[in-house]
């Protein structure tokens, strides 16, 4: 079964081009345009990994993980930013998320690294 | 019933002018300095917000280049690496105006941690490496032994030494020399300090511009705008971060003689 992605992004122009990307490698991608949308995703599948915004239009990328309790919680989050910043980066992994990708996204990595990070977090789970 | 000006004395009178202007050009000093701030959250929004659209645009050329939705031929392939290569070049500039427009609302932060200097600027030659090997120039690296660690922001620092390298290289024939030189600088009123110099024996700079260089959108001469296709915020911001750390930065040149940039970091964390 393939790995489902849950893209948080309110910017149609990015789930576009991200979801192209993601589903000719494979993955199953879902869209999300907000917090409120993103946690509603959650709640009713919860994803493999979920690739976060943190500009939303309705609050910040940071709310949907808090919001969600750990059964509903994907496997992996990454927040994706615009901001190179090493404060942001902080704040993100002390919410939960794994990684930090800075905009754009190496397209060429992204896949391998989605692989990556499910592979840690099931090594991390077992021991 | 009020006092006119003309029940009163004329020191009076003058004295009650001068409060009426210095109240008026209060007024107008709130009100500039309020545009100042409207115009700097404009440029930090705009810059902000067009990352996002090169962003699609990035991908969605990567897809096509990296063959997803099929191969490309050869001249395809260039001409998509062409379309990838001027979106980067896009996003860096829209970077460099979103670090000015915070500098300018004093929005910027230091985040210091602690790095040696032989590492950041093998940092910075890695990064250069590429621009180096295009032009066929020979860049030396000559660092005192046993240089205190640094307590400062890497990034911000490694975007300093990064811009002064990369100016050199481009404002330096092909085939000519550069260098990197980093030794301990006098003592400043923060503690010991450590000096950099970046070198180069290319076009130099005339002596009336030295100090211009680093305001903001200074472009020297027509020639070298021409050619150097950036904001003219470089040197302004490696200025900025250069000053939030306590440091000073300058410039000696001899025009068609090349160029040394100067700065100076205080090595330990005390905030400036």
């Amino acid at each position: 079964m393939s790995v489902s992605v849950l893209l948080v992004e309110d910017s149609a122009l990015v789930v576009g081009a991200l979801h192209l990307l993601l589903s000719e490698r494979g993955f199953a991608v879902q869209a999300a345009s907000g917090v409120r949308e993103a946690i509603e995703a959650c709640r009713h599948k919860v994803p493999d990994v979920m690739l976060l915004d943190l500009s939303l239009g309705d609050g910040s990328g940071l709310d949907v993980l808090a919001a969600l309790a750990a059964p509903t919680r994907p496997r992996v989050t990454v927040a994706i930013t615009g901001h190179d910043e090493r404060r942001v980066r902080e704040d993100c992994l002390r919410a939960g998320c794994r990684d930090v990708l800075v905009k754009p996204i190496d397209s060429m990595t992204l896949a391998g690294r989605i692989s990556d990070w499910l592979a840690e977090e099931e090594h991390r789970v077992r021991a | 019933m009020p006092r006119t000006y003309t029940d009163q004395s004329p020191v009076e009178e003058r004295l009650a002018m001068l409060e009426e202007q210095n109240l008026r050009l209060a007024r107008e000093l709130a009100e500039l300095r309020n545009q100042d701030a409207l115009k700097m959250q404009f440029l930090s929004n705009i810059s902000h917000d067009l990352r996002t659209p090169l962003t699609a645009v990035i991908t969605h050329a990567e897809i096509l280049r990296d063959g997803i939705l099929g191969g490309l031929n050869g001249r395809q392939r260039e001409s998509m690496l062409g379309i990838i290569g001027g979106c980067h070049q896009l996003l860096d500039m829209v970077g460099e105006i979103l670090t000015y427009a915070r500098g300018a609302a004093n929005q910027l932060v230091v985040t210091r941690t602690e790095f040696t200097v032989e590492s950041m600027i093998e940092q910075v030659r890695a990064l250069s490496e590429p621009l180096i090997m295009k032009k066929e120039q020979l860049l030396t690296i000559d660092i005192e032994p046993e240089l205190p660690p640094l307590a400062a922001d890497r990034d911000q620092i490694t975007h300093v030494l990064s811009n002064l390298l990369n100016n050199a290289i481009e404002f330096t024939p092909k085939g000519q020399r550069l260098w990197i030189r980093a030794s301990r600088g006098a003592p400043s009123d923060h503690g010991a300090t450590v000096l950099f110099e970046v070198g180069d024996t290319g076009i130099g700079i005339a002596p009336e511009h030295h100090e211009m260089v680093f305001r903001e959108f200074a472009q020297v001469d027509a020639s070298a705008s021409r050619s150097h296709h950036g904001t003219g915020l470089g040197l302004a911001i490696a200025r900025t971060f250069v000053e939030l750390h306590g440091g000073r930065i300058w410039v000696e040149s001899i025009l068609g003689q090349g160029s040394r940039f100067y700065f100076t970091l205080p090595v330990g964390a005390t905030e400036p």
